[in-house]
């Protein structure tokens, strides 16, 4: 089954690009531990449910970008057709000249309805090419005006219309010293109006995702190209295929729907975040050994501890014991640092994945893993 | 030309015939026993009950999906080495019966651990067998199809439910967000059931138009997806293969029955007799013949007070019964209006139900209803074929249905809204707050 992205304004259409790139290159990259049939039928599927094909055989990127400025798309163009390897569809874009100005209600009232029209057939000329469509995403930024203002508004219109397509908004959280003034009213604007039309917000904070870039893959001058391309790697590794712990003979057809279902079930419980383990440079990746138990012990203290990266994991947290404290006892002051996700899904990646336990981690609960590829480690904590 | 001398009936072979027909009835039901356990089970031999119940449970459930699954092969090993059968299923198998009108008492009295009551199971199964083609219909429940078939109909679903599901209780207060949550999961579940086979459609749909020109039946024009597993998957191949033929042999057992059964009614009719009488509940007092004179006039007397004893026990029960009917009655009819206009709801309701059921019938009664599941063909032909039927009429007739289940839907919903209003009347002060709309 397929997912149509829909990437949106600057920050949205740049994540995206590296998003396809990643899982491109995950999906081609010659060597691995598998044998020939099994990587054709990983790329076979990972083709299908990202890309599309073209009678020149270059794979073309189900999305759908818009942006209120000519700039970034273009240059988003012309990178991926620079590649060779995959590229954007030639008319599956749409610009216009004079941007939002980081105002919200520009972006919801005013871009929106203007050029409904035009955006909802791109995405129905998207969604024609798919067998069978899976659900969206749709990749914003909340700080500035078009991903956030004209990002409610499309969601709204793909709720409408496509009422039973599963909706994923990937949302990027603005640094705390953002440098947007309007960034918090914004936030709150987009997020209220996402929380009736989308299904599951998937939160990728800016400060988290600097740090990790900063400690565990030791960058110097951080750009937003890193950043992306840490949060396009998180993301890949997510939704790559994968087959469940009971059966490996197919992968799993429907992995935004599998996700779903476990994770946002209760329609006031939305937000999703992403954790993995390992982050590293590649460089240090040839001095590392990894085995599945410390992994998944680190990956269970970062999420008890609500650490949003392997460093720094504060190993005193415990979880509480069941049932509720009794009233009254609970201090006020003291901060409880326990994390209060109500469901959490494990993808597992790597070599011998079966022999990885993670059965009397009471924390974690659905399994879903593959062989392929890199060592990785994801969990989201809903 | 000499005559032809009739050949004499070999007493040997009158011998054989009935494990001969058993055999065969054991061949072509799942899970049936060796004919040695069928006559240990006219004797009421303990080792026989619990491959009977086991027969019965599988004759009487709808087949699952896995047809592999059930065993068709006889049971040879001692019956005491076999699964002993579960009380669960010994008390379904007693409710399927019962709903379906058996009517013998002694059946339901048996226990339910399933250890005993081989000669009634037996006579179960017998009345099972002389109501309809018992092994026709199972062996076209177990089919194997080779085309992609879709269902036109819900009758066979709805004609048989399977064993229900363990029911778990909830301990204590019930958290409404742990509901909300599961509630949640299960329309999601649906979403992606309902994509998931539009998928199917999708996919089926290409592999039916590539597939053109492929198959050897004209009418036909291409492969279904098992054909086409076949052409690409030799060992896919071999199991279909073994699968048919089990089929065979099972249809061929069925005809065998059907040649040798009346020797196996006649050998029933023994079974029957060596039953004890049902028990039938007294509707009449015993005619006490006129007392006597002499020595034979004492037990009389004592039979002629034991009948007054019971007549006056029967008046006391009697007048028991109707002061019960009466304290009843004013109960109910204590809430006066009220009650007497939810009962004149109630009549107009079911009337309305009925007139539209009416109506319904009528609608629908020229045309014939489709039923059973039908091999999907693309084609295009002009006439469907003998048996065929075109996609549109099957849409118009399961949209019609949709139609109907959607107008229930819509009553149930109202009465639900109604009931909640009714709720938030009796206690004032209360502000709902329902959670938003997915």
């Amino acid at each position: 089954m397929s997912i149509v992205t829909v990437q949106l304004g600057q920050c949205g259409n740049q994540i995206g690009f590296e998003v396809f790139d990643a899982l491109f290159n995950d999906s081609h990259c010659p060597g691995g531990l598998c044998s020939k049939r099994e990587n054709e039928a990983y790329q076979a599927s990972c083709k299908e449910r990202f890309f599309s094909e073209e009678e020149n055989g270059v794979p073309v990127a189900r999305a759908v970008l818009v942006d209120m400025e000519r700039k970034v798309i273009s240059q988003t163009l012309s990178k991926a057709a620079r590649s060779g390897r995959w590229k954007y569809g030639q008319h599956s874009c749409f610009c216009q000249k004079q941007g939002s100005g980081n105002n919200w209600a520009y972006g919801y009232s005013v871009h929106g309805p203007r050029h409904k029209e035009s955006i909802m057939n791109l995405i129905q000329k998207e969604v024609e090419k798919c067998d069978s469509l899976s659900g969206f995403f749709i990749i914003m930024s909340m700080a500035g005006g078009t991903g956030s203002g004209l990002g409610a508004f499309v969601t709204q219109n793909l709720q409408d219309q496509y009422s039973s397509a599963l909706k994923m908004n990937h949302i990027i959280w603005p640094y705390g010293t953002g440098e947007v003034i309007v960034q918090n009213y914004n936030s709150i604007l987009t997020l209220s109006h996402l929380y009736r039309s989308s299904d599951a917000l998937l939160v990728h904070e800016n400060d988290a995702v600097h740090k990790i870039c900063a400690k565990l893959m030791n960058i110097k001058q951080i750009s937003f190209c890193d950043i992306n391309q840490v949060l396009a790697h998180q993301l890949g590794s997510v939704f790559q295929p994968t087959y469940s712990r009971e059966g490996s003979f197919h992968y799993r057809r429907n992995p935004l729907g599998d996700l779903m279902e476990n994770l946002v079930p209760h329609p006031e419980f939305k937000m999703l975040g992403v954790r993995n383990i390992p982050q590293m440079s590649e460089n240090s990746l040839a001095y590392s050994t990894f085995t599945w138990a410390g992994l998944l012990k680190h990956l269970r203290q970062m999420l008890i501890s609500n650490a949003k990266m392997e460093e720094g994991i504060d190993w005193q947290v415990r979880p509480p014991l069941s049932g509720l404290p009794p009233l009254g006892k609970m201090s006020v002051n003291k901060e409880t640092h326990f994390n209060t996700s109500i469901a959490n899904l494990v993808i597992l990646r790597g070599k011998d994945v079966h022999s990885a336990d993670v059965g009397h981690h009471r924390a974690l609960k659905r399994v879903l893993c593959a062989e392929h590829l890199k060592i990785q480690l994801s969990i989201l904590p809903g | 030309m000499g005559r032809r001398r009739r050949r004499q009936p070999d007493p040997a072979d009158a011998a054989r015939a009935l494990p001969e027909a058993i055999a065969a009835l054991s061949r072509t039901l799942p899970a049936a026993p060796s004919p040695e356990i069928f006559r240990r089970a006219k004797f009421d031999r303990p080792e026989a009950a619990p491959a009977l119940w086991r027969l019965l449970f599988h004759v009487l459930s709808p087949l699952s999906a896995d047809s592999a699954s059930v065993s068709f092969t006889l049971v040879d090993g001692p019956p005491e080495l076999a699964s002993p059968i579960a009380e669960a299923q010994v008390r379904w198998v007693k409710s399927v019966l019962h709903s379906q009108g058996y009517p013998r008492l002694a059946l339901v009295q048996l226990q339910d651990d399933g250890s005993q009551g081989g000669r009634e199971l037996l006579l179960a199964l017998a009345w099972l067998l002389a109501r309809g083609p018992l092994p026709e219909r199972l062996l076209t429940q177990s089919h194997v199809r080779l085309g992609d078939e879709m269902p036109v109909c819900e009758c066979e679903a709805l004609a048989s439910p399977g064993p229900p599901a363990p029911r778990v209780e909830a301990e204590g207060s019930v958290d409404i967000r742990h509901l909300q949550w599961l509630m949640g999961k299960l329309q999601l579940r649906w979403r992606n059931l309902m994509a998931g086979q539009q998928e199917q459609c999708a996919l089926l749909g290409k592999i039916h138009s590539y597939t053109r020109g492929c198959h050897s039946d004209r009418s036909l024009g291409h492969l279904s997806v098992t054909e086409t597993e076949l052409l690409r998957d030799p060992e896919g191949g071999r199991q279909l293969l073994q699968r048919l033929e089990t089929e065979n042999a099972r249809l061929e057992a069925a005809l065998e029955w059907r040649h040798r059964e009346l020797v196996f009614w006649r050998w029933m009719d023994t079974v029957l007799d060596t039953c004890p009488l049902e028990a039938s509940p007294p509707t009449f007092l015993p005619r006490i013949p006129e007392p006597g004179a002499g020595a034979a006039g004492l037990p009389v007397r004592e039979l002629q007070a034991l009948q007054e004893e019971l007549q006056a026990l029967q008046e006391e029960l009697r007048k028991a019964v109707e002061a019960r009917r009466a304290a009843w009655q004013a109960a109910v009819g204590g809430h006066g209006p009220e009650w007497r206009a939810a009962r004149r709801a109630l009549q107009v309701a079911v009337a309305q139900d009925l007139a539209a059921l009416q109506w319904a019938w009528e609608q629908g009664k020229g045309q014939a209803r489709p039923h059973g599941p039908r091999r999907l063909v693309r084609t295009e032909a002009r006439v469907p074929g003998r048996l065929g039927l075109w996609a549109t009429e099957a849409t118009e007739a399961l949209r019609a249905r949709e139609a109907c289940l959607e107008a229930m839907l819509h009553q149930l919903q109202g009465q639900c809204r109604q009931e909640l209003a009714r709720l938030v009347g009796v206690r004032p002060g209360l502000i709902w707050v329902p959670p938003p709309a997915r």
